[in-house]
């Protein structure tokens, strides 16, 4: 078997400034085209698709495969859109489009039980390609005092089925291996979102973007590696603070906005936290690299990990916790944003507005699509929204 | 022998029962909510009810109690109501018009309803889960989720005995006793198990005979319209699983049957088209819909409706006894992912059942409001058409949202399907003919 | 010698088309619909009939299609326009396996047999997105007549992506684009792409097979002509005939009816169609 955990995919941004450096990562999350995954394969990796919102990534990779997060994507869904019906979110079909397109080539797919229209999109990518398509049953129960077995015995399968894609074994301690290079890879992005929240004035919104999303489409050794190099450099930089409003935005863990409309809210805001592909950074604190790996992996996914409008928890009402986010962010207002048809997302924002007009915090609803280009009209509310703040 | 007395009383009879138990029902929560009593909020896809009828407490279906306001023309006011209060109008309309029922204090068309003391959800639709969540703002209502795992992916179904198998039915099984404890503290009573198995030998009762009457429609003609009929058999199936009114009704609605097929009593039109239908019915122009194909001749033998929103029960299976709890935890976890299977990969369904009810066409109708059963249907009709190459249709509208709900639009399309249907047929008379000469 | 009609009623023209037994079409006439359908209906017969000079006993069948199929009050019976298109499309163009119809309400995608018979279709009309809707908005917006849309849009070199997939927003975002210096044809020629994709995306769903024939008002629009066929990567059959195609391929259907009352040993009696309704 070749090993391809040196392989790199990104070389586009070393030994350039930090500005041209921070150039590349945007090119290469704003592309339609995910080059990265291409080279992968052509040194010979193969590749699991795993759709939003978490998957625990360690296991394909200790398997020696990419794991990419498939996000969706800025293009039309020329072949895919015969395959759905109307009334559902873009992010379903853009993605389909990934791989009907050839754009990407997968070895497997899995898919997450957040919500309907994800959990049926196993089944009709399953009917369209021929590697296995199947969905990774996490549990909406996590209360339940048999979530953690359940859920361990669920990646044990979740083990085998990559065993036989990936042609190999998968050995405690390749797990061990990967779960500790993903703990790096997390720690990292604690570190990347401190800055936001501390110094945002040191990174553009649309940077901090980049960076993360990078973690879903390039091996994770060298991600890590990538973020260990520029943060550093991002710490030392010399920007002032200046007197711009802090936001956090809520609505990003599954269909991405555009990019163009992170960067608008970069331009008019200091974008202090938010939970866009919030499953690369899912679980809040490291998992042990000691005992049985999968059993801490699913614990870690009971215990220790964030919250969504598609996870159900008792002891994590969504509310309460992005009230807590706000705060701990020290932000000024929030932004509820749901993709359109977005079932859970649409529901939750009636849930959020209550909450916070209880708690007398600023808000704005708004809904977006992937794929919509012309967002003057949201910029424009959101301009008035920070003014109103900043004159309140 | 029957006699023209027996058959007058027969025939029909199964409507008749179902709508009067539909009554009862109705009744009973609004005595219980009269009397500020406990009920709880279940849906049709792993009710436990079998749990909640052994402690007695009266069950709402709000799928049930929202299909019902599209039927009696109000869903659009209470469509206004939620969407007024803050919810898309892209989001499912059984949802809203159930917020909508509630901000009206429980008002409802055909009674009053009891607010929940409970709710009961399974994964087995997202949207459950919002739901339940809804009213622990609303009301404070403790909800007890129940994780369901279902097909992996198709043609890969765990079977008992497997260890993977045995991994899911275990954690069905720890929190059905959960949810038991969780009663226990709710209604201050003791689990009976002896009348847990009352409940549960009355379920097998229903689970037998709906199997059954699935079964008996693919007699020619048919024996009953899967989808104006079949929704009366479904509120009794659900509301009443587990008692003995349940079991007498499923029982007697199979002696109903098997009489109509000795006879070969159809439904009131004449069958020229078997149609097989894939979706949830249009329930604001419910009877209209269903004229649009009877006006063509065509009758619905069978649907994918009957199947999930039975909570996959239609497959029959039957509780051991002997092992209730395990049991329940076996049953549910093979038919609520029977159900799932039945939305997700009902091509393969299809593909079983086609043949032997001589299915004409489908017909599929995906709807605005549910993404968990259209999703799939497009790209469902297309491998259906490949494999089997049955004519069919494909009509979007909405289960309760009559703003979507174009019946022009649809009869242009339904002609259109019939008038292809008629001349395949008259093709395949003019071969016959020319082979025979 | 026998005659039979089909009258298209559509909602901005109805056409009336008139065949003789041997298919040959003797009388055709258009107008514009307007408020009374039923007069649209027969006053499109009559000018028909004078066209070819026939008198109106001559006419063994009236077939009624379109959306005000059940208006053609003194016809025998009805059939859908999707029926009518299929057929039609293949009797002008013999070879075609797919028919795009784009109207001013709708869009259609039909696949059809070599004997005409549809096999499936597919019709885009919950939005206008796709549709001549859209470009009338489009032409609205810019203030240019209906049927200059197609030379404008043609002179274009760098087209606008138009992402706006709602015809009410088609406006503002011409407009943006205005107001931000781009040119009239290279909007215009985006608007076109736009629609050109989306018809596509719905031929994509009953399968896109050649000859693909394009029907409709919007077919005479030779910008969209060419924004389909780079598209579809395919030439289209397109015709002046194709205006009538709907009423043609009911003609047809009506010389069915009578072929099959002339022979009724052979033939079953053809149930094509449900009675006329009041």
């Amino acid at each position: 078997m070749m090993t391809t955990t040196t392989t790199r995919v990104f070389d586009e941004w070393r030994d350039k400034s930090l500005d041209d450096a921070l150039l590349e990562c945007r090119d290469q999350v704003e592309s339609p085209d995910f080059e990265t995954v291409q080279r992968w394969r052509d040194a010979g990796g193969k590749v699991a698709g795993h759709f939003q919102v978490y998957f625990p990534e360690e296991i394909v990779h200790a398997a020696g495969m990419l794991p990419f997060k498939v996000r969706g994507a800025p293009l039309e869904p020329d072949h895919a859109d015969s395959h759905f019906g109307s009334y559902l979110c873009s992010i379903i079909k853009t993605s389909m489009e990934l791989a009907l397109s050839g754009r990407v080539e997968l070895d497997m797919f899995i898919s997450h039980p957040i919500c309907d229209a994800a959990r049926n999109l196993a089944a009709i990518w399953d009917r369209n390609f021929d590697y296995p398509c199947q969905i990774l049953y996490l549990p909406q129960n996590p209360n339940s005092s048999g979530s953690v077995e359940y859920l361990f015995r669920e990646y044990d399968r979740m083990r085998r089925v990559t065993e036989e894609v990936a042609g190999c074994e998968i050995t405690p301690s390749a797990l061990a291996n990967s779960i500790a290079v993903f703990n790096t890879n997390r720690q990292l992005l604690r570190e990347l979102y401190e800055i936001k929240r501390e110094t945002p004035w040191l990174i553009a919104a649309e940077d901090a973007y980049a960076l993360v999303s990078l973690a879903g489409m390039m091996p994770r050794e060298e991600h890590n590696e990538l973020l260990a190099t520029l943060l550093p450099k991002i710490r030392e930089r010399t920007n002032k603070a200046e007197d711009r409003v802090r936001i956090v935005f809520e609505g990003g863990f599954c269909e991405q906005p555009p990019f163009d409309l992170v960067r608008m809210l970069g331009r008019t805001s200091y974008l202090v936290d938010d939970d866009l592909q919030i499953g690369l950074r899912w679980l809040t604190e490291d998992v042990s690299v000691d005992g049985d790996p999968l059993e801490n992996l699913a614990e870690a996914y009971i215990e220790k990990s964030s919250y969504s409008a598609v996870q159900h928890d008792l002891r994590k009402p969504k509310e309460t916790m992005l009230i807590n986010r706000i705060r701990a962010a020290r932000a000024d207002a929030a932004i509820l944003a749901a993709a359109k048809m977005c079932e859970p997302g649409l529901e939750e924002q009636v849930t959020y507005t209550h909450a916070l007009d209880a708690e007398k915090i600023a808000y704005f609803v708004s809904e977006f699509e992937e794929n919509m280009s012309s967002f003057d009209s949201l910029e424009l509310q959101v301009e008035t929204f920070v003014e109103h703040l900043l004159f309140a | 022998m029957k006699t023209l007395e027996d058959r007058q009383e027969l025939v029909g009879r199964g409507n008749r029962e179902g709508a009067a138990l539909f009554r009862d029902w109705f009744a009973e929560l609004e005595q219980t909510a009269q009397d500020g009593g406990q009920a709880a909020y279940v849906f049709v896809m792993g009710s436990t009810n079998e749990i909640l009828k052994t402690f007695d407490i009266p069950v709402v279906f709000p799928e049930i109690t929202s299909l019902q306001t599209a039927v009696r023309r109000m869903a659009h006011e209470l469509l206004d109501e939620a969407e007024d209060y803050g919810y898309s109008p892209d989001i499912c309309g059984y949802v809203k018009a159930d917020v909508a029922v509630q901000l009206r204090g429980g008002k409802h068309p055909m009674g009053q309803l009891p607010t929940p003391s409970l709710s009961v959800v399974t994964n087995a639709c997202n949207t459950y889960i919002k739901w339940g969540e809804i009213w622990e703002r609303m009301y404070e209502t403790p909800m007890f989720t129940i994780d369901v795992p279902g097909t992996r992916q198709a043609g890969t179904q765990s079977a008992p005995g497997s260890s993977d198998f045995e991994a899911d039915r275990r954690y069905v099984e720890t929190q059905l006793g959960e949810l038991i404890s969780l009663c226990e503290k709710i209604t201050g009573t003791s689990f009976d198990i002896d009348k847990f198995r009352e409940v549960l030998g009355h379920a097998n009762t229903m689970s037998r005979c709906w199997n059954r009457v699935l079964e008996l429609n693919a007699a020619q003609p048919s024996l009953f319209n899967a989808v104006t009929d079949g929704t009366i058999f479904l509120g009794v199936a659900n509301a009443f699983r587990g008692t003995a009114e349940g079991a007498r009704y499923f029982e007697r609605l199979v002696e109903e049957l098997e009489y109509k097929a000795a006879n070969g009593i159809g439904q009131t039109i004449e069958e020229k088209y078997r149609l097989l239908f894939v979706g949830v019915p249009c329930y604001p122009i419910f009877r209209r819909f269903n004229e649009l194909f009877s006006e063509w001749g065509g009758t619905f033998v069978n649907s994918t409706y009957l199947w999930f929103a039975s909570g996959g029960t239609n497959r029959g299976y039957e509780y051991d006894l002997s092992d209730p709890i395990a049991g329940l935890a076996e049953g549910m976890l093979l038919s609520v992912r029977d159900a799932m299977d039945s939305m997700f990969h009902q091509d393969l369904a299809i593909a079983d059942m086609a043949k032997d009810f001589n299915v004409d066409g489908v017909i599929y109708h995906p709807i605005k409001s549910c993404r968990t059963v259209s999703t799939g249907l497009a790209d469902g009709r297309r491998q259906m058409t490949e494999d089997l190459g049955i004519p069919s249709l494909f009509i979007e509208s909405d289960m309760m949202d009559r703003r979507v709900v174009s019946e022009a639009q649809m009869k242009n399309r339904i002609d259109a399907f019939f008038e292809g249907l008629v001349t395949r047929r008259q093709h395949a008379a003019a071969a016959t003919r020319e082979s025979q000469e | 010698m026998s005659y039979a009609a089909g009258v298209d009623v559509g909602s901005t023209q109805t056409k009336a088309v008139v065949i003789d037994e041997h298919r040959n079409i003797v009388g055709r006439s258009l107008l514009d619909t307007g408020a009374n359908v039923v007069k649209a209906a027969e006053s499109a017969f009559v000018a028909a009939l004078a066209q070819g000079d026939i008198d109106e006993e001559e006419v063994e069948y009236v077939i009624g299609t379109g959306y005000g199929r059940y208006r053609v009050t003194f016809g025998n019976s009805q059939i859908t326009e999707i029926s009518c298109h299929g057929r039609g499309a293949v009797h002008l163009f013999p070879e075609t396996r797919t028919v795009v119809d784009m109207g001013g309400q709708d869009t259609k995608a039909i696949s059809v047999n070599a004997d005409g018979e549809v096999t499936d279709f597919c019709m885009n009309d919950k939005c206008a997105a796709g549709t001549g809707r859209f470009l009338g908005a489009a032409a609205a917006a810019l203030d240019i007549p209906i049927d200059q849309l197609g030379p404008v849009s043609l002179k274009s070199s760098k087209p606008i992506k138009i992402t706006t997939t709602c015809t009410v927003f088609a406006e503002s975002e011409v407009l943006a684009w205005i107001g931000k210096g781009k040119k009239i044809e290279d909007i215009l020629w985006g608007v076109h792409k736009s629609i050109a994709s989306r018809s596509a995306g719905l031929m994509r769903r009953v399968g896109i097979d050649s000859e693909i024939t394009f029907s409709g008002g919007v077919s005479r629009n030779n910008g969209m002509v060419k924004a389909l066929e780079e598209r579809l990567e395919q030439p289209l059959n397109i015709s002046e005939e194709c205006h009538y195609m709907g009423a043609v391929g009911a003609a047809l259907f009506a010389l069915d009816h009578v072929e099959a009352g002339r022979a009724p040993a052979i033939k079953t009696p053809a149930t094509m169609t449900t009675e006329a309704r009041s």
